[in-house]
């Protein structure tokens, strides 16, 4: 368990920079923070889309696509789907992730 | 891929305040067909106090999400209590104690930071990527019912085949090897009625006999893993564990509730689900050549299920109470109000789904749906829910053809009771392909 810092931008511009641990999803960091909009209504089971978050651009490689899953839950909230879509729930932190940034989606 | 109803103009709801002050949620007809209803609600008086059910209808999506977000004000674990065997609660839980081996809340239906514990501890069991694992035993469980269909029926789908599909998809996950599969319909119903509203004392005493039964056959298959763990779901509640938590394990009495709270509430629901998948294809022919588009394509089922779930939602309503005043869609609250959530009113809400009962497997907010509830409530077992139905409108596309009810839709018997909207009965005639 080592210490990592990742960062949420809430809907409303809030940042807040929290320190995570390796091998926690993005989701449970940002959940037990209090990111705003990070609701994960299935507690992570891949199963709805209310951990849904953008990643920035210069994670966007390191952090990659989502799993086909994912894509499906994803496609259920099609109006506010980018590109860079992720459901946090779905982002295991590693030690590469330190550093990282997302953007919190409107809940639609 | 968008059916509607009169090609090209949105379908006009009746919307009468009227309705409203005649009519109750239990009144049989309204109770069958109640999208009128909730139309009438949401436009004249979105919470509304039902006086024969002496509990508030909540019927705008907006106030339902209001709810969902904040189960603390608005409490499960109340609201619950108060539906519970409504009228008989003492007699009910005299019996259960006396002849059922114990009385076992449902740990489930409760606030806070209790759920949380209870939840966390379920959890693992449900996640969609280990659900998709057993898509294969789902199919050949789907394969084998249809196959075991007669030709061309008529046949009631409810007893031919959605019921037996989730018996023994959720009898097979619990591990649960030898059963009568009328006696889990049976325990099913039993169980369910307890938050119908609609029971006199008469069945509530026949129920909870029922029930009785129904927690004996758990307990045996309880204490039988404690002693001899296998890889089934009701081992993995028997020894669920969160190492460093205050109370890291689930109590006996936990444990039965919530293995009761999975046979039960899964099968009945997702059997509703697929009645009402051919209930569609019935009513709405033109419904068969999109799911037989679809059929070949993960990213089409998964929609197409989604929207079946929007338009016809097994769950009619669940409960809450408010732990405080509050106000509530323009209206005060007192502490102690009692909330039924309209789910099927919430989906058919044309600001937030234009065009509600359209079935439009392409609307770009599908997930927002209510069917399966929201906020840290939200459906445990829905990715189960999910993947039964898609394999069962997948198969059933390239199974089936030429579906027709043998009845008109005014015929329909539906089960008496607040919490779902089942379909009891639905006589179907099809070719065999």
């Amino acid at each position: 368990m080592s210490a990592l810092t990742v960062t949420f931008v809430e809907e409303d511009g809030t940042v807040k920079t929290l320190g995570a641990e390796t091998g926690q999803s993005l989701m449970q960091a940002g959940k037990d923070a209090g990111v705003a909009g990070i609701l994960a209504d299935c507690s992570g089971a891949c199963a709805c889309a209310t951990c849904h978050v953008y990643v920035d651009d210069a994670w966007a490689d390191i952090v990659g696509g989502p799993n086909p899953i994912e894509a499906e839950m994803l496609d259920m909230v099609a109006d506010v789907l980018k590109e860079n879509s992720r459901l946090s729930c779905q982002i295991r932190l590693t030690p590469e992730l330190d550093g990282l940034k997302v953007t919190v989606a409107p809940l639609g | 891929m968008n059916v509607t109803n009169s090609p090209g103009v949105c379908p006009v709801t009746g919307k009468s305040a009227e309705l409203l002050t005649k009519i109750s949620l239990v009144d049989p007809d309204i109770s069958a067909h109640p999208n009128a209803y909730y139309d009438a609600m949401r436009e004249a008086d979105p919470v509304h106090y039902d006086e024969k059910l002496h509990m508030y209808l909540v019927s705008r999506f907006e106030d339902i999400q209001t709810i969902q977000r904040d189960p603390i004000t608005y409490s499960v674990k109340h609201g619950y209590e108060a539906q519970y065997s409504a009228g008989f609660f003492e007699e009910f839980k005299d019996i259960l104690e006396r002849d059922g081996g114990g009385y076992f809340p449902d740990a489930i239906m409760s606030d806070p930071p209790y759920h949380t514990r209870i939840r966390g501890l379920m959890d693992k069991a449900f996640t969609a990527h280990r659900v998709r694992e057993l898509e294969p035993l789902i199919t050949d469980i789907v394969v084998d019912v249809i196959g075991g269909l007669p030709a061309s029926g008529p046949v009631d789908i409810v007893k031919a085949f959605s019921v037996p599909i989730t018996i023994r998809v959720i009898c097979a996950q619990l591990g649960v090897a030898q059963y009568n599969a009328d006696k889990i319909q049976r325990w099913s119903a039993a169980v369910t009625a307890q938050i119908g509203r609609m029971q006199d004392r008469d069945k509530m005493i026949e129920n909870a006999r029922e029930i009785c039964e129904l927690q004996h056959f758990l307990i045996e298959h309880v204490k039988d893993r404690q002693e001899h763990p296998r890889e089934d779901m009701i081992s993995d509640l028997v020894h669920a564990r969160i190492d460093g938590a205050d109370e890291p394990t689930l109590t006996f009495k936990e444990v039965v509730s919530l293995v009761r709270a999975l046979m039960i509430a899964g099968n009945d629901t997702t059997a509703t689900a697929m009645t009402n998948l051919f209930y569609l294809l019935g009513t709405r022919p033109e419904l068969a050549g999109l799911l037989g588009r679809s059929a070949g394509d993960d990213r089409a089922m998964s929609r197409f299920v989604e929207e079946l779930l929007r338009v016809e939602p097994p769950v009619r309503g669940l409960s809450r109470m408010t732990t405080k005043e509050v106000e509530l869609g323009g209206k005060i609250l007192p502490a102690g109000a009692h909330l039924l959530l309209m789910y099927a009113s919430a989906n058919d809400q044309p600001e937030v789904f234009p065009c509600p009962r359209d079935f439009d497997m392409e609307r770009s907010n599908l997930g927002r749906h209510v069917s399966f509830g929201g906020g840290p409530h939200k459906c445990i077992g829905l990715s189960l829910a999910r993947m039964e139905i898609r394999v069962a409108a997948r198969e059933v596309a390239k199974r089936l053809a030429n579906i027709k009810l043998e009845v008109s839709a005014e015929e329909i018997p539906y089960l008496k009771s607040v919490a779902t909207h089942t379909i009891e009965h639905l006589p179907v005639s099809y070719t065999k392909l």
